[in-house]
């Protein structure tokens, strides 16, 4: 149940991690000097796969597996994309990782491109994001002076370089294909798949993109084994997560621990603090918002992908949004409903036009204007999406909102009746 | 801005990017720092330095939330709408915001041309929730009201930077 730091370095470390003689210091690029010394490409894609870590972006994919698609005779370089959109609603463990222990993530991106016989990286990070990405220029740049980038980096005749890019608000960008396309200077708009990054991603040549986190796991397991970092957490879900928490605790914040050794209550009241005096759970959406909504009885789910599965959703990028019973579910769906038509890229006329409807209905509900009828015909406009689009954000759309009106159905009904309560009032709480 | 304005910010860069294309967005973003927000003119320039179409460059600049094609106050100060932040308060935050510079509720430009205040989609900061951003400079919260008072009148009594990064 405590916490566990393979990511989150930089809280157990006196220094600042940001700082690359602190990095050493602490342990930092044992990882890369060991592949480097020791182990062939092949030997550090074997201790990917054998860690059994799985993406840490939202699809869980596992990583070893993803990298071993790579063509290993493509005359075209390979690229390492690293994706720091983290644009997902309620997620913000990327940005810690990025302004505390940047360097870690560096070494990540080497270690991958080592893996895959590449040369060159980029960091795709939001433009958002402006803060944390002069902290990772100024670590780009320090990583070059000290040749842990660069030509024959550590006199090694591994050459390597890490190009950062800046984004300019879109969350369809956080979508591989979408950010790939960001990346080559059009709209961000996701592609068809296949072909899949792994064989023509980045410059239509094979690309290897992972999140933040995910690279930032690389240097541990390479320095520490697979073996040992597969000790840690479930048989499905090995290592840590970070747990991003935010909404109606007392303690928002980034918490990462061991994966299957928590349960969600714990981490709400134990790790978070619980609830205002006189408050109790209601509702969270425990992998960003694109996931189907828990409730009170789903409390003791424990918190690996298996488990969020058993109960009904995903654990996705553990983004855990949290609404007390002070909260609206409908008016949070109807929040949510606005993020997803806003940012649906239009590609898709299902996408486009049911994202616009599902926030119509919704709006005429919380605004007392419903019908109950309105109810069935949420559930056709959200049944007319699945399976007739390009990319998950549709699904992510859809799996927050039909899952509430399964799961909170009365309270549905009781807005259509009466409208919703007022806008939501300041809620200062905790620190 | 001009094209070799532009040229200047992305040449050093170039032979990062297999394709030129990609300089897009860098190039960009930097035009955009003149005034704030891109102009006729401003696409012309960017499309001139990485050879593309005025078109073309428009029809990428109108992809981004952060790249304005209209006038926009000399900050801009984006809050967060999304569920953390509803869950807190960000509606009054945004009313307070909106009400107390005379604007339209869901946000607009003031007329003597400071400010611009928007609504935005998660930041990233859910854990300071309500929050806020200013330009691209690091988003603060918790906002209280009381903050964001204090917040407008330091923005009042601080220089224009600048560039005007948004
Ligand atoms: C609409 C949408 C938005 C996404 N946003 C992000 C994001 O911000 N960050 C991220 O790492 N992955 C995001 N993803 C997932 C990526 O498509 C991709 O699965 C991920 O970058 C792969 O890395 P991983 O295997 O390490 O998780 C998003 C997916 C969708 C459909
Ligand atoms: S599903 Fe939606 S966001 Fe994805 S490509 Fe289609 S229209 Fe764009």
């Amino acid at each position: 149940m405590p916490q566990r730091h393979i990511v989150y370095l930089h809280r157990e470390h006196p220094g600042d991690m940001a700082q690359l003689p602190e990095y050493v210091k602490a342990g930092g690029y044992n990882g890369l000097m060991k592949a480097l010394a020791d182990m062939e490409p092949d030997d550090v894609l074997y201790q990917l796969h054998r860690s059994g870590v799985r993406g840490r972006g939202g699809a869980g994919f596992p990583m070893g597996r993803k990298a071993s698609f790579l063509p290993k005779d493509s005359p075209r370089p390979a690229y390492v994309v690293c994706n720091a959109d983290e644009s997902e609603p309620g997620t913000f463990k990327d940005r810690e990782i990025m302004e505390f222990n940047p360097f870690q993530l560096l070494e990540g991106i080497v270690l991958a491109g080592y893996a895959i016989g590449s040369n060159h990286g980029y960091i795709y990070i939001r433009g958002e994001y402006e803060h944390q990405a002069r902290v990772l220029d100024r670590a780009i740049a320090q990583a070059y002076e000290g040749g842990y980038l660069g030509s024959g980096l550590l006199r090694s005749r591994f050459d390597f370089d890490i190009t950062l890019y800046r984004g300019a608000g879109a969350y369809i960008c956080g979508e591989e294909t979408g950010l790939l396309d960001s990346l080559e200077g059009k709209r961000g708009q996701p592609r068809l798949k296949p072909p899949f990054p792994a064989v023509a991603g980045l410059y239509a040549s094979p690309t290897l993109i992972n999140n933040v986190e995910t690279l930032t796991t690389v240097p541990v397991i390479v320095a520490k084994g697979a073996d040992w970092y597969a000790t840690l957490g479930t048989e499905k879900s090995t290592g840590t997560k970070v747990f991003s928490v935010s909404g109606h605790v007392m303690k928002p914040g980034n918490y990462e621990i061991v994966m299957g050794d928590t349960s969600l209550r714990e981490l709400l009241y134990d790790i978070c603090g619980g609830f205002r005096p006189g408050h109790d759970f209601k509702a969270c959406w425990i992998g960003g918002s694109s996931v189907p909504v828990l409730t009170a009885e789903h409390v003791d789910t424990r918190l690996d992908y298996e488990s969020c599965e058993t109960a009904g959703t995903y654990l996705g990028s553990a983004g855990c949004i949290v609404m007390d019973d002070s909260g609206c579910i409908v008016r949070s769906s109807l929040r949510l409903a606005h993020f997803y038509r806003h940012e649906s890229c239009g590609k898709c006329t299902p996408c486009r036009e049911g994202t616009m409807w599902m926030e119509k209905v919704l709006q005429r509900i919380v605004d007392g204007e419903g019908r109950m009828e309105d109810l069935e015909l949420l559930e056709s406009i959200m049944g007319r999406i699945s399976g007739r689009v390009l990319c998950a954000l549709a699904d992510g759309a859809v799996a927050p909102i039909e899952s509430a009106l399964r799961l909170f159905r009365d309270d549905f009904v009781h807005a259509v009746e009466h409208g919703s309560p007022a806008r939501e009032p300041m809620a200062p709480m905790g620190a | 801005m001009t094209a070799d304005e532009i040229r200047g910010h992305i040449d050093p860069i170039r032979d990062q990017f297999a394709e030129g294309r990609s300089l897009i967005l860098p190039a960009l973003k930097f035009a955009q720092t003149e005034k704030g927000y891109l102009d006729g003119a401003d696409l012309e320039a960017v499309g001139e330095a990485v050879g593309l179409t005025t078109a073309y460059v428009e029809s990428v600049a109108t992809f981004y939330d952060r790249l304005y094609l209209q006038p926009t106050g000399r900050r801009v100060i984006s809050v967060c709408i999304n569920l953390s932040c509803m869950l807190r308060g960000c509606d009054e935050l945004l009313s307070h915001l909106t009400g107390r510079l005379g604007l339209p509720s869901d946000g607009g430009s003031t007329d003597d041309g400071a400010f611009t205040v928007q609504q935005a989609q998660c930041l990233g900061y859910c854990d300071r929730a309500p929050c806020l951003q200013v330009d691209v400079g690091e988003t603060q919260g918790p906002m209280s009201l009381d903050d964001a008072d204090a917040l407008i009148e330091a923005l009042r009594a601080a220089p224009t930077p600048d560039r005007l990064w948004r």
